[in-house]
């Protein structure tokens, strides 16, 4: 059963000095469950990629079908709730809100999925669990360490209990020793929830927590590698 | 639901930067106050010319000779009441100063002669003792109603009313007095006596007089009789009342020698109903041999006149309302432009535009609500302040009202560009900032 399907995909940037073609003719298929790492050198397109299969941008050609969905010309409205139903991100930078405490960023996609109170704390708690931060919840962002923000940003994922779980350089603003506790939480989502995991870096070893390695250049994809 | 979290996150946005939220409630504040509390002293002023125009009685009549040749016998006070309906009191008027004596003390007193018709005429009440009456008027008695300032003086608050004073040597009766008007009110009456018109012009070693006033029954009737007054008097002097002339105006002027030689040249033309009020009093030509003037129209001129000035201090008011409003929009669009990364992961996390648009305006609402509300108690203060140096401020309903309604809208208004730029930021763009 394939999660993602992406057929012919492209798209270009239109800027005051031409046209920049960030991805041409991508065609890929993700299986509901896998592990997948995108590798390439800077600007060879990962970020586009995942901000296509994210559903945060649209293609200019091609076709994109999200769990039997064809999603690249819905209207806007529509991509805010396949993002909030199917999609959890994590980002380099973890783009948590200062504002509010680990609970409160946990909490956020169910607001806008219209989740009560009661019931959203409750399972932002979980989730906070689950990523090992029971004892963080009151605290803010600026309270904690690079590797705590990324689990409260993977915690934040989980609350929306995601088909899907999109990372970009999720390890890039961390150490090597906390880079591979985040990545052992991406594998644990993996294997114990089932949780489609595609990840964007350009560390080989983190690359290989990743059952394939999808490799970029240009825009194209270079080749894929399984994992044994 | 949706509009509940949306409230909870704006109020988030506020919060989260209490500095700046606090200086652009601030600058709506002081909008706000500007506006309650200059439109408090246009008020406070408007009001306070209108009480002292009102003091002076409703819908009296003055006419006044200007020239000794054109003065009135004091009989046509009472033959006008015959002669033009809807007129319901009159009195001659003599104004004459003299020498008072009580006991020992002496000293200069204006002296005001009058008919019995005056405490209705002018609406006076007496605190003590009675005005006098028809046939001491008559019988050129010496009595005297005093001013309330005099009355209280003479026995230190006791009623003199049954004791006697002098007026140049001759000896009268105080009869009553007069209750208080307040200082400068209806014509400084509460430092006058007010004799028989009769006494006066003995006083006074006069048998015409120069003022005539008139009380008719309603507005109405004081506009009738104003018209009719004025071809009495016209013809009096001799022009021609067929003649095209501004009709029932609130005032007329009969022209002197000068203007009697071409005297259909001297009247203004007939203008159309509207165009009359913009008549000027011609008091200052000086030409003007009888002047006609219904006191209400004072009131009226002096009521637009203030009102235009409560205007204009409240438009001043209103651009600092706006400069407020303007420091709205523009602290929110730099939240929006600070915040792109915050609105990016929100879109991220599956909020629609609609729900940006709604956070953003509602941050807009907040902090122009609380301007509104601080602005409102300050301006109250402001007031109040005022009047400790000696303003007499008023606290408007309807000045809190639209400076309320403007601030609320302004926020509205200013925030709604802010707001929509925030929904409007694509996510992918948001994020990579
Ligand atoms: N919004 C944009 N406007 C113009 N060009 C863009 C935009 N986003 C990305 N690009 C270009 O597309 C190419 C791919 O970018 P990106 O996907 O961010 O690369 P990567 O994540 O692999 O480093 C780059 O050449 C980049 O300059
Ligand atoms: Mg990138």
């Amino acid at each position: 059963m394939e999660l993602l399907e992406l057929r012919g995909i492209s798209k270009e940037y239109r800027s005051g000095r031409g046209t920049v073609k960030a991805l041409s003719d991508i065609n890929l298929s993700v299986k509901r469950g896998e592990f997948v790492s995108i590798m390439g050198p800077s600007g060879s397109g990962k970020s586009t990629l995942l901000n296509v299969i994210g559903c945060l941008d649209r293609p200019s050609t091609g076709e994109y079908f999200l769990d039997g969905m064809k999603v690249d010309r819905v209207s806007d409205d529509k991509l805010s709730e396949i993002r909030n139903r199917y999609i959890g991100f994590v980002f380099q930078n973890f783009h948590l809100l200062q504002g509010l405490d680990a609970l409160g960023n946990v909490e956020l996609p169910l607001i806008y999925r219209g989740i009560g109170s009661a019931e959203r704390k409750r399972r932002a708690k979980e989730a906070l669990e689950a990523v090992g931060l029971s004892d963080r919840i009151h605290h803010r962002p600026s309270e904690l360490s690079g590797g705590e923000q990324q689990r409260v940003a993977i915690a934040r994922a989980l609350v929306q209990e995601p088909l899907l779980v999109l990372a970009d350089e999720p390890t890039g603003s961390l150490d090597s020793r906390t880079g591979r506790a985040i990545m052992e939480l991406f594998q644990k989502l993996n294997t114990e929830r089932g949780i489609t995991v595609v990840m964007v870096t350009h560390d080989r070893d983190m690359a290989r927590y990743g059952r394939r390695i999808v490799r970029l250049l240009d825009g194209r994809i270079k080749e894929e590698e399984f994992i044994g | 639901m949706r509009f509940f979290f949306a409230a909870q996150m704006a109020w988030q946005g506020v919060v989260i930067n209490p500095l700046r939220s606090g200086l652009t409630v601030l600058g709506v504040a002081i909008g706000v106050a500007s506006v309650v509390s200059l439109m408090g002293i246009g008020e406070g002023a408007r009001l306070a010319v209108v009480r002292q125009f009102e003091s002076l009685g409703s819908n009296v009549i003055v006419i006044k000779a200007h020239d000794a040749k054109a003065e009135f016998m004091p009989e046509e006070a009472e033959e006008l009441l015959e002669r033009v309906s809807g007129l319901k009191y009159a009195s001659p008027v003599v104004r004459t100063n003299a020498v008072m004596r009580w006991r020992r003390a002496r000293g200069q007193v204006e002296i005001i002669g009058v008919s019995s018709d005056f405490p209705e005429l002018r609406d006076h009440r007496l605190v003590s003792g009675r005005f006098f009456t028809k046939w001491h008027v008559e019988q050129r008695s010496p009595v005297a109603v005093l001013g309330y300032n005099i009355g209280a003086g003479l026995l230190g608050g006791r009623s003199p009313v049954g004791q006697t004073l002098t007026l140049n040597g001759q000896t009268y009766r105080i009869v009553g007095v007069l209750e208080k008007k307040g200082p400068g009110q209806a014509e400084s009456i509460d430092d006058k006596v007010v004799i028989p018109y009769t006494t006066a012009l003995k006083i006074a070693g006069k048998k015409t007089v120069d003022e005539l006033w008139v009380k008719a029954e309603s507005a109405k009737a004081a506009d009738l009789a104003i018209a009719h007054l004025g071809r009495i008097y016209r013809r009096k002097l001799g022009f021609d009342v067929t003649a095209p002339k501004p009709g029932g105006g609130e005032q007329q002027q009969m022209p002197g020698k000068e203007g009697a030689e071409k005297p259909v040249e001297t009247l203004p033309a007939p203008q159309p109903e509207d165009h009359r009020k913009e008549e000027k009093p011609a008091l200052e030509l000086g030409k003007d041999i009888i002047t006609i003037t219904n006191l209400n129209t004072l009131v009226e001129e002096a009521d637009k006149a203030n009102r235009v000035m409560t205007l204009l201090l409240g438009g001043i008011a209103a651009v600092s309302l706006l400069v407020g409003g303007l420091g709205i929009m523009n602290i929110m669009l730099v939240a929006v432009t600070e915040r792109t990364g915050e609105i990016g992961v929100r879109r991220a996390l599956g909020a629609k535009r609609f729900d940006l648009l709604l956070q953003f305006l509602m941050e807009a609402f907040y902090l122009s609500g609380m301007g509104a509300a601080t602005g409102t108690a300050l301006g109250i203060w402001g007031v109040n302040l005022f009047n400790r140096y000696g303003f007499n401020a008023v606290i408007s309903a309807e000045a809190v009202r639209v400076a309320v309604f403007v601030a609320l809208g302004c926020g509205l208004l200013f925030g709604v560009y802010p707001a929509w730029t925030a929904a409007s930021v694509p996510p992918v763009e948001a994020l990579r900032r």
